[in-house]
């Protein structure tokens, strides 16, 4: 039997096989069509003490779906509907793990302007409770690398070595990993920028301060994609850093 | 002339106007339809009550040692009113044990009764043994001071509250869309104590609102919840199934806030039940010719009052959960306003 209106199911609540045969019948397509129903049939309620146990997880119980923290929320407001902290907590608390895994391409999007946590009317730190369910849900396998959270580390490795980013190389650096062809000099092995197969619009960020022949910034660009800048005895902090995230189980390069 | 007020009700209100006539030394009269004074919470055994989470007796026996102390007063205890003729100050009552008396003003506090959640029948109560009621509960925590499910004895491993049961409920017919105000706060007390004393049991609450209103909100809403671990979800129960191939109660509805059916498994189910007005009540409004509300049937205070114990009859005054529902520490308050309106009244016709 065909369902008319397939497009209105979830495609993975439809179970479906293009061939079957049972005790010799063929019911082989539609036939065997089984639509899996939408109930709930049980929380996890161990993943709430999981996130608990996170350092910053702790506030988690505080929140009383009021929604301050989504209404003021920049993610939600400007990029997407679907970045709902409020909802990541609801979710968390009763563990409704494939309802939340439904949200985990956005749940990276939080852009840390704190202001959830500084409007909460219960006190909860809305956006560490929602790292902590991130950090409580990948300990679980249960996240992929997402484009953000790869960045995350490509951000973090920079300031690992130096103590700082140099804005040039983080930009052509990304871009190299996502596949770009990006032109560099011979010598020292730095990008060229508006050469090679990059694209358009990072072509033109490259040429702007040229057009506008704002020299400084030019020169202060080139002087630090040539010689990256180093945070003063970096090395020192770096030790501390390295003892912090061995602790933490974070594998470091 | 007469010069007696007539209390009816022995419980909280009752007992409390009682008291406070007593102390002024007014000749009074307390009918009780029980064989033992206290009300609700000492007839029903109730465990702890708001706000002040002390006992019935804590709260109570002070009242009743009172009354019975008070040479004023005279209690009569398996007593009802049976009939009422003549005006204000001169009432002349019948008793179901035949005595006649002159009475001068009337307080009435007969109070309120729990809703029958048999009328539900989708929730299971009376088929499935897990599904107990909230007064049910209590009673478990005074008598055998141990929470377990009826069907085997054992501790649950997770236990739902449901909000609610008989409170804004148009299906009931009109009688039943009030609020039952105690509901909310209750479970959010009787669910900590639950964490409190078996940290093991998962506590869920199903409501639709919480109205723990004024300085309830902490006590009885956020320590549940921050303090306590107890999990509010938001929706009301549907319907109630029992699984045999686990043993568990499936409890259904929708979680509005993630806009998904949900069939949960239970241990226990305790439903939340709403207020009534007694049978007392009804029966004393016809024999008063009280005014009612007409639709939930509990009585009225006067419109054109600001007082919400005086009934728009003259002499007679209304307390307690007769008028709706009530917390002991407001029913106390109101039988004590009662008695000093009541007074008032006899002062402004009675030289005493």
């Amino acid at each position: 039997m065909a369902i008319h209106e397939k497009s209105l199911i979830d495609p993975e609540r439809v179970l479906r096989k293009d061939k079957l045969l049972i005790d010799g019948i063929d019911i082989s397509g539609d036939w065997n069509l089984i639509i899996l129903p939408r109930v709930v049939q049980d929380y996890d309620l161990k993943f709430l003490k999981e996130v608990m146990e996170e350092p910053e997880g702790k506030t988690i119980l505080q929140c009383y779906q009021c929604s301050y923290c989504t209404a003021s929320c920049p993610v939600h407001n400007y990029w997407d509907e679907r970045y709902n902290p409020r909802h990541f907590i609801h979710l968390a608390r009763l563990g409704l793990l494939d309802e939340l895994q439904k949200y985990t391409d956005v749940m990276w999007r939080c852009v840390s302007c704190h202001k959830c946590t500084h409007r909460c009317p219960k006190g909860v730190l809305v956006e560490e409770v929602v790292k902590a369910i991130l950090k409580a849900m990948s300990k679980r396998g249960l996240i992929e690398e997402y484009p953000s959270k790869k960045f995350d580390k490509f951000f973090f490795d920079a300031v690992y070595q130096y103590g700082r980013i140099e804005d040039g190389e983080l930009l052509f650096g990304w871009i190299e990993k996502q596949g770009y062809r990006v032109t560099k000099d011979p010598l020292l092995k730095k990008p060229i920028p508006f050469m090679g197969n990059i694209p358009q619009w990072l072509k033109e960020l490259a040429l702007k301060p040229l057009k506008n022949m704002n020299i400084g910034f030019l020169l202060l660009n080139a002087k630090h994609m040539l010689f990256h800048p180093k945070t003063k005895e970096w090395n020192r902090f770096k030790q501390v850093l390295r003892k912090v995230l061995e602790e933490e189980g974070t594998s470091v390069s | 002339m007469a010069k007696t007020v007539l209390v009816i009700g022995g419980g909280p209100a009752g007992l409390s106007a009682a008291k406070t006539l007593g102390k002024l030394g007014i000749p009074t009269v307390l009918v009780e339809k029980e064989n033992t004074l206290g009300g609700r919470p000492i007839l029903e055994g109730y465990h702890t009550l708001i706000p002040r989470k002390m006992t019935p007796s804590q709260v109570l026996a002070p009242y009743i040692e009172e009354v019975q102390r008070s040479s004023s007063v005279k209690v009569k205890l398996n007593t009802q009113l049976v009939s009422c003729e003549g005006t204000a100050p001169d009432f002349k009552v019948k008793l179901s044990d035949g005595e006649e008396l002159e009475i001068a003003a009337i307080i009435v506090a007969t109070g309120f009764q729990h809703f029958d959640p048999r009328r539900k029948g989708e929730l299971g109560y009376g088929i499935f043994p897990d599904v107990i009621t909230n007064l049910e509960l209590e009673q478990m925590f005074s008598k055998e001071g141990r929470l377990y499910r009826p069907s085997n004895g054992q501790l649950p491993e997770r236990m739902a509250f449901v909000f609610c049961v008989g409170s804004r409920d148009r299906q009931l017919g009109v009688t039943n869309v009030h609020c039952c105000r105690y509901g909310c706060a209750l479970s959010g007390l009787q669910a900590s104590e639950i964490r409190e004393k078996y940290p093991q049991v998962e506590v869920f609450c199903y409501y639709m609102d919480v109205r723990t209103y004024g300085t309830w909100e902490y006590p009885f809403y956020w320590e549940p919840q921050e303090k306590y671990g107890v999990r509010y979800v938001r929706g009301r129960i549907a319907e109630i199934t029992y699984s045999h191939s686990d043993g568990k109660l499936r409890i259904k509805h929708e979680d509005t806030i993630v806009k998904r059916p949900a069939e949960i498994p239970m241990d226990l189910v305790v439903l939340v039940l709403g207020m009534e007005p007694s049978e007392g009540t009804k029966k004393i409004a016809r024999i008063l010719d009280l005014a009612q509300d007409p639709d939930s049937q509990f009585l009225i205070p006067a419109q054109e009052s600001g007082s919400n114990v005086i009934s728009p009859k003259a002499g007679v005054f209304i307390a307690g959960a007769c008028k709706g529902p009530i917390d002991i520490e407001s029913s106390l308050s109101e039988g004590e306003a009662a008695a000093v309106e009541a007074l008032a009244f006899i002062g402004a016709k009675v030289t005493v």
